[in-house]
């Protein structure tokens, strides 16, 4: 009678993330084959079953059974209080990109306290998912309730950093209409520091006003010098910078500073990287188009459409992963006079079928 | 009989009381009197007009019709013989001109300009109930006025209501079997009042009389037509968000050699049928109610078999009155994907009469002279030998003694149980008068012969996905970095619009594809991260002044800014203007310079791209520009673009054009802003794929609703083919990615007031819920805020709980119950309806647990229990559990005691008692049982005998076992021995320190005679003397108090009435007094009164 379960089956480890998500999203039991199979050391990475533990505590009911390849029966998500501690291989922001495309869609509020890296190179840090990922899920109605608390800071390679997101479930996801990319209206940023010099924030906020003054007098960045306790396990310093549209669209930069690297020479190489984002024009940064796309994936049956400045390659698999998950197809039309995509697509009319009613 | 009656006019008096009467309103009311006389009344009166108005509001609901709407479903449904088919035939003879012989399957025709119509008839079947229950637009039930109100009604009325209620209609047949007139009105009104109670006040209630020529009344039937065709439908939740199809002719087009070599082997089959609800898309998963979960494999999009009249005209042409009815054998033409089908009816069949439409029937056909090949195949049908007949006909002896077993015996059961009895609906407890129960024979032998295409697979490939490896490591490595213009035209020269759906296609490319590209990168760890696939080069050449000139447009403190070349500001004002309609009319001496710039523009385009616009290119343009002209215009041109970069900043309403239906609802209540909002997204939804090739519209949104489809499903089984009956509707219910799933569900249910019995957890239940109809275990249940506990049975009269393994579904959803497709019974059968609360894939259902135990010795506050646990392992399971004494003692579970094994040490706050039952509360929890066995109805040949799991009285009655006593539960006379307490004993020492009004007293009569007592006391002479004076004087002086006494009363007496005596003599006086004073007064007053008459 259940001739509609079928198992999808992928090889590789590349983007486990996004598959386990739209796994749990859609409910459909995945197998991944020849998990590094050719390596040294084959199987999952330390960060990888961090993972895997956060979707066990965000749902009930999974079933996830690991060897060289990984079989996930997905079961249902319920969000609710977790903890994890969580691999410092990889930033807290790779997790929480995952928690945040489930947590719309949980029976109760979750809210999760994670350990470990809070910015790296690798991963999209933290501040950026406080002040921009999250600002953007406002566009599809997921607004009230929803926070992200940096407790403590962590650079890398030890961590110590924790971080705390409340995340109010939704009935369903609004279809996005969102065209119009406008023009930048002010730049707001952070830099931030930890067991190093409270004047090194100061000077990478100098250097990153140097740059981008000219373009805009509103520019505002913050410094966020965490000391004590509070400041993780290793020395580090970053800066963020957050570009405002005048209709809200949100581009973003970001770089952590590395040993040997001097503060002035990474708030200017931020800078420069943000007014390449900008170039690329658009409605969303490069950055968050893969949750855009499977927000719009997952909104009611009407037609959400966006502009994106340039697919990347991440985008591109994503959009893929959604096709074989969820069978949709979006509409992508470059424009060529501005050298954006036009992104179109009607939404799967996908609910929450976990939130109770009582 | 005399026609013309003529009466008597009316005379109107003309003098008399009548006539002088005065005449009211002859003028018109008096203004004054209709005058608002009371401000609170008159607020009252407004409020109460609001509050009106507000309750007509509904919650606005999303309304997904699309442009051309599929037909709607009109499902005649009634009890057997109340008239159905001949009200569908009335119906189709109205809208069509044709007369059908027989309704089989859906019949669509189309009904007016803008409306089609899907006629369908429902068998007198639970399961086809509930199945068009779900898909129904309108509903027309017919009721036999005759017979009045049955059970049935009442059911589908009750499936109605749970699964999102309908437009119901009621037809009232049988009219003309009242002979009375008066019995008429009086049973038509007594019956609409109650189809009233059930559906709304004023709900249409339509008396069809008698029958005509097999159809009812011409104008009865046209009354009912534009009834149906002026009604609106609010779209149902369900139908909003799922996509399904009413099939209206299915075609098994499996292998043919596959079916030869094992006839049981599972079909594909092809359903076709109108999309209603949503979008569909191929890969999506059907439930097929009455056969399982599906999914599709293809989907085809067909030429409407039903059209719409291309041309706008005032009516319909006679031509344009079509009728589509696969199923019952109309037109002849079938048009497939891949072949036409002619219906042939009778050429090469003996049978040619039957099957023939009547209309078309000329009597001269069988006469026409035959070839010989014709004649050979109408021989061939001729034959004796036809197997079934044989069968029928053939007898078998099983034992030489016994009597020939033949077919007809073997049938015999089976006609009887066809024999339907009518159930009429008298109130509830209605039992059946056997006067009433004519006992019709239902037994409609319907011939199920699917026409099987004989069509081959036609198994096109999906579109094939361009191999676009080499394009694919271009675009996707090939990130654009920093500011240099050349590759911007490389990058637009590669995605013109002609390679569109090159890009979609390179993002939609298989796996199998982008596995074989990662491969390549497989040596990078940590690809997992959308950062890490973007890459930035030449970073520096962002801090130059090049890059600030490019860029500068994008930011709004410099866009609008005034630039050295007035050119390239126009450009960016005019690309503001056209792309994003920022700003609502450009004022009119702009509009010629954007004019301008738009000429200029399309020149520069043909050159390069617009960014890359030199200065000294628009220098040399504007030259020839007026300078008075340009002074007055650029001080105006400032100020405009102060403004508008404030309106940019602040204004945001202005800015997005979408928000262009706000602007103009601003100040209008919720309701209609958000009525605004759908109405904003559905014409974008429109609005969006408009343009685009059917390829691409299919793929990006699926198959819209209203087109007509053809869905091929592999793996059918076989049974749904071969036992196909066009009686019973086939519907495809798209089911949402999450619906697929299977886990406990959380329902709020309420046994049903009309069902005769109340249900028990583990019973089986029959759920109609979302599409699919299924068998599963309910677990009854209450929560009191602290735990979900179990119930043996549902209340009386109350919702209660309920959870069961099933497939999940959204909150909200409703559903009915019932404990059996199969049996008709007199009685009531929807047992249960309810709603959706929620999913989960664990339950928190619990039932009470108590341990009992002994106490075996006890020490002052501590005891030792046993016959509580078996083992010491459990005791340490319980350690620190609450405990408790039958009479209130409670206490705690300590540690386990050695011996016996179980027994364990406890404390109490008391002393317990060696007859004490202590006893340990705890809570079980209980797994609901995982049982889904989904009604399998349309796989078997006699449609309602579909036979689940047994209800336990069954399993019970039918294997002859008693009902399960534990000889624990029983009921017993209760005998409470009294006890005796020992007597309360003070300790002496005790005693002795308690004051005297503590201590006990000996309060009670000596028993033994005390010391006293037992002597005898004899008395002295003198002693004895003085004692009998003594008595004596006693004695004299009692007698003297009593003549005393007797002396006293008698001269009270005496007193008294000497006293009355004074008193009537002294009353008499004043009466006396009285009355000569009062005599006086009045004379004095008469004499007056008469004084003054005398004046």
């Amino acid at each position: 009678m259940f001739s509609g379960v079928k198992i999808l089956k992928f090889s590789g480890h590349s983007y486990f993330r996004q598959r386990v998500a739209l796994s749990l999203l859609s409910s459909l039991p995945i197998r991944i084959d020849d998990i590094r199979s050719d390596t040294d050391s084959p199987g999952l990475k330390d960060f990888e079953i961090s993972l895997l533990q956060i979707a066990e505590k965000i749902t009930n009911g999974t079933n996830i059974d690991i060897s060289t390849s990984v079989v996930i029966k997905p079961g249902s998500l319920i969000g609710g209080k977790f903890y994890q501690a969580c691999a410092v291989s990889r930033g807290l922001g790779y997790y929480l990109e995952f928690i945040i495309s489930l947590a719309a869609f949980t029976k109760t509020t979750t809210n999760a306290t994670l350990t470990g890296v809070t910015n790296n190179s690798l991963d999209i840090g933290v501040d950026r998912i406080r002040t921009v990922t999250l600002p953007l899920l406002k566009k599809f109605g997921i607004e009230t309730g929803l926070e992200l608390k940096i407790l403590k800071r962590g650079a890398e390679p030890l961590g110590g950093g924790e971080v705390s997101l409340v995340f109010p479930p939704v009935k369903k996801i609004n279809p996005l209409v969102y065209a119009d990319p406008g023009y930048i209206s002010k730049i707001r940023g952070i830099a931030y520091c930890t067991k190093v010099p409270a004047q090194t924030a100061n000077r990478l906020v100098e250097s990153a006003r140097s740059v981008l003054n000219p373009y805009t007098p509103d520019v505002y960045i913050y410094t966020d010098v965490y000391k004590g306790k509070d400041s993780g396990n290793s020395p580090g310093f970053g800066i963020l910078l957050v570009a405002e549209s005048t209709t809200g669209g949100l581009f973003s930069s970001e770089i952590t500073g590395s040993a040997g690297s001097s503060a002035e020479d990474i708030a200017k190489h931020c800078a420069a990287m943000l007014l390449a984002e900008i170039e690329k024009g658009g409605c969303v940064d490069s950055f968050h188009q893969w949750i855009t796309l499977l927000f719009m994936t997952l909104c009611s049956q009407d037609v959400s459409k966006t502009v994106f400045g340039k697919l990347n390659k991440f985008t591109v698999q994503y959009l893929r992963d959604l096709k074989t998950f969820f069978n949709i197809t979006f509409k992508l039309v470059p424009n060529n006079q501005n050298n954006t995509v036009n992104v179109s697509c009607v939404g799967i009319g996908y609910s929450n079928i976990n939130k109770s009613i009582v | 009989m005399e026609l013309n009656q003529a009466n008597k006019a009316h005379r109107t008096s003309k003098a008399g009381a009548s006539a002088k009467k005065k005449k009211i309103h002859q003028k018109g009311n008096n203004p004054k009197a209709f005058a608002m006389q009371s401000g609170t009344r008159a607020s009252k009166m407004a409020s109460r007009k609001l509050e009106k108005q507000e309750k007509k509001y509904h919650v606005p609901l999303v309304d997904r019709t699309p442009k051309i709407p599929p037909p709607v479903i009109v499902a005649v449904v009634g009890p057997p013989k109340t008239g159905k088919t001949t009200l569908i035939k009335s119906l189709i003879r109205r809208y069509a001109k044709h007369t059908l012989n027989e309704i089989k399957g859906p019949v669509t025709v189309v009904s007016s300009k803008k409306q089609r119509i899907t006629f369908i008839e429902a068998p007198n079947d639970m399961n086809a109930l509930i199945d068009i229950a779900k898909i129904a637009d309108l509903v027309l039930l017919t009721i036999d006025a005759s017979f009045g109100f049955e059970m049935e009604t009442f059911e589908f009325l009750n499936i109605l209501q749970t699964h999102g209620f309908p437009r119901v209609m009621g037809v009232l047949t049988f009219l003309d079997k009242f002979r009375d007139s008066k019995r008429l009105s009086n049973t038509k009104k007594r019956l609409k009042h109650r189809f009233w109670s059930e559906i709304y006040q004023g709900a249409k209630l339509f008396y069809l009389s008698g029958v005509i020529n097999d159809r009812y009344p011409d104008q009865e039937i046209l009354n009912l037509s534009r009834f149906i065709s002026v009604m609106k439908f609010r779209p149902l939740i369900w139908h909003n968000s799922h996509p399904y199809v009413l099939s209206d002719r299915i075609e098994d087009i499996s292998d043919r050699e596959k079916i030869t070599a094992n006839p049981k082997s599972d079909r594909t089959v092809t359903f076709y049928g109108y999309l209603r609800g949503t979008n569909i898309k191929p890969g999506f998963q059907v439930h097929i109610p009455g056969a399982g979960d599906f999914s599709i494999s293809e989907i085809e999009s067909l030429a409407d078999p039903c059209p719409f009249p291309s041309a706008q005209k005032k009516r319909l042409d006679e031509k344009q009155k079509l009728i589509y009815a696969p199923m019952s054998d109309v037109g002849g033409l079938i048009f497939d994907k891949d072949a036409v089908y002619i219906n042939v009816p009778g050429n090469f069949s003996q049978n040619a009469k039957t099957l023939q439409d009547p209309d078309t029937e000329s009597p001269q056909t069988n006469k026409i002279e035959l070839g010989q090949g014709e004649r050979m195949v109408m021989q061939l049908q001729n034959t004796d030998f036809i197997v079934p007949d044989q069968l029928t006909k053939s007898d078998i002896k099983l034992f030489s003694s016994s009597d020939p077993v033949n077919i007809n015996s073997l049938n015999l059961n089976e006609n009887n149980d066809t024999q339907r009895v009518r159930r009429p609906y008298n109130g509830v407890n209605s039992s059946i008068s056997d006067d009433l129960s004519d006992g019709e024979d239902s037994s409609s032998s319907i011939d199920s012969d699917p026409t099987l295409g004989s069509s081959d697979g036609s198994d096109d490939e999906g579109i094939a996905y361009a191999d676009t490896d080499s394009e694919y490591s271009f675009s996707s490595d090939d990130e654009q970095s920093g500011p240099s213009m050349s590759s911007d035209s490389r990058f637009a020269d590669s995605f013109s619009f002609n390679r569109r759906i090159s890009l979609m296609d390179l993002t939609n490319s298989k796996n199998s594809k982008n596995t074989k590209s990662d491969s390549i990168k497989e040596d990078l760890e940590c690809e997992d991260s959308c950062r890490y696939s973007i890459k930035y080069e030449n970073l520096d050449n962002w801090l130059t002044q090049d890059a600030f000139n490019s860029l500068k447009s994008k930011f709004l403190s410099t866009a609008f800014e005034d630039s050295t070349t007035k050119q390239e500001q126009e450009e960016d004002e005019y690309e503001s203007e056209t792309e994003e309609n920022d700003y609502s009319e450009p004022s009119s001496e702009s509009l010629d310079k954007i004019l301008d710039g738009k000429n200029r523009k399309k020149n520069s385009k043909t050159k390069s791209s617009p960014s890359n616009q030199s200065p000294e290119e628009s220098a040399d343009e504007n030259s020839g520009d007026n300078e008075e002209e340009e002074e007055d215009s650029e001080l105006a041109k400032k100020k405009e673009m102060l403004k508008r970069r404030f309106d940019a900043q602040y204004d945001n309403k202005g800015i997005n054009p979408d928000d262009s239906g706000n602007e103009s609802a601003e100040g209008e209540d919720l309701y209609t802003l958000q009525k605004a909002e759908y109405q904003r997204q559905l014409d974008l939804n429109e609005a969006e794929f408009s343009n685009d090739s059917p390829e691409i519209r299919e793929k990006v949104e699926g198959f819209l609703p209203g087109q007509y489809v053809r869905i091929k499903v592999e793996n059918v089984p076989c049974e749904l083919v071969e036992f196909f009956n066009p009686n019973y509707p086939i519907i495809l219910g798209g089911l949402l990615p999450s619906e697929t799933k299977f886990g406990f569900v959380n329902v709020r249910i309420k046994r049903h007031r009309w069902f005769a019995k109340i249900l028990k957890t583990g019973n089986p239940l029959i759920f109609s819920l979302g599409w699919r109809r299924f068998q599963t275990i309910p677990t009854f249940a209450l929560y009191d805020r602290i735990k979900t506990r179990m119930l043996k049975y549902t209340p009386e009269h109350m919702h209660c709980l309920a959870t069961f393994y099933g497939p999940i579904s959204a909150a909200n959803t409703g559903f009915c119950c019932v404990q059996t497709v199969s049996k008709v019974s007199t009685n009531f059968r929807i047992c249960a309806t309810g709603v959706v609360l929620d999913n989960n894939q664990s339950t928190e259902i619990v039932k009470k647990l108590k341990l009992v135990g002994v106490p075996f010795k006890i020490h002052k506050n501590s005891a030792y229990i046993k016959n509580m646990f078996n083992s010491p392992l459990e005791v340490a399971r319980f350690e620190g559990a609450q405990i408790r004494t039958v009479s209130g003692i409670r206490g705690q579970v300590k540690k386990a005691y050695k011996s016996p094994p179980g027994a364990f040490r406890a404390t109490f706050e008391d002393k317990i008692l060696m007859s004490d039952i202590v006893f340990l509360r705890a809570w079980y929890t209980i797994k609901p049982k995982k049982f889904y066995n989904p009604v399998t109805s349309l796989l078997l040949s006699d449609k309602n005998q579909w036979q689940g799991m047994r209800q336990i009285v069954e399993i019970r009655r039918d294997m002859g076992i008693k009902v399960p006593t534990s000889y624990n539960s029983h009921y017993k006379p209760i005998s409470r021995e009294q006890r005796r307490f020992n007597k309360l004993t003070v300790p002496k020492s005790l005693q002795a320190q308690l004051p005297y009004k503590s201590k006990p007293k000996m309060d009670k009569k000596q028993k033994k005679q005390s010391y006293l007592d037992k002597r005898a006391v004899v008395l002295e002479p003198h002693e004895k003397k003085i004692a009998s004076l003594i008595n004596e004087l006693n004695l004299i002086n009692r007698e003297k108090s009593v003549k005393r006494k007797m002396k006293d009363i008698e001269q009270r007496t005496k007193l008294l009435k000497k006293h009355e005596q004074e008193n009537q003599i002294s009353e008499n006086k004043v009466k006396k007094l009285r009355k000569e004073y009062f005599k006086k007064q009045g004379l004095a007053a008469a004499n007056a009164a008469e004084k003054k008459k005398g004046r």
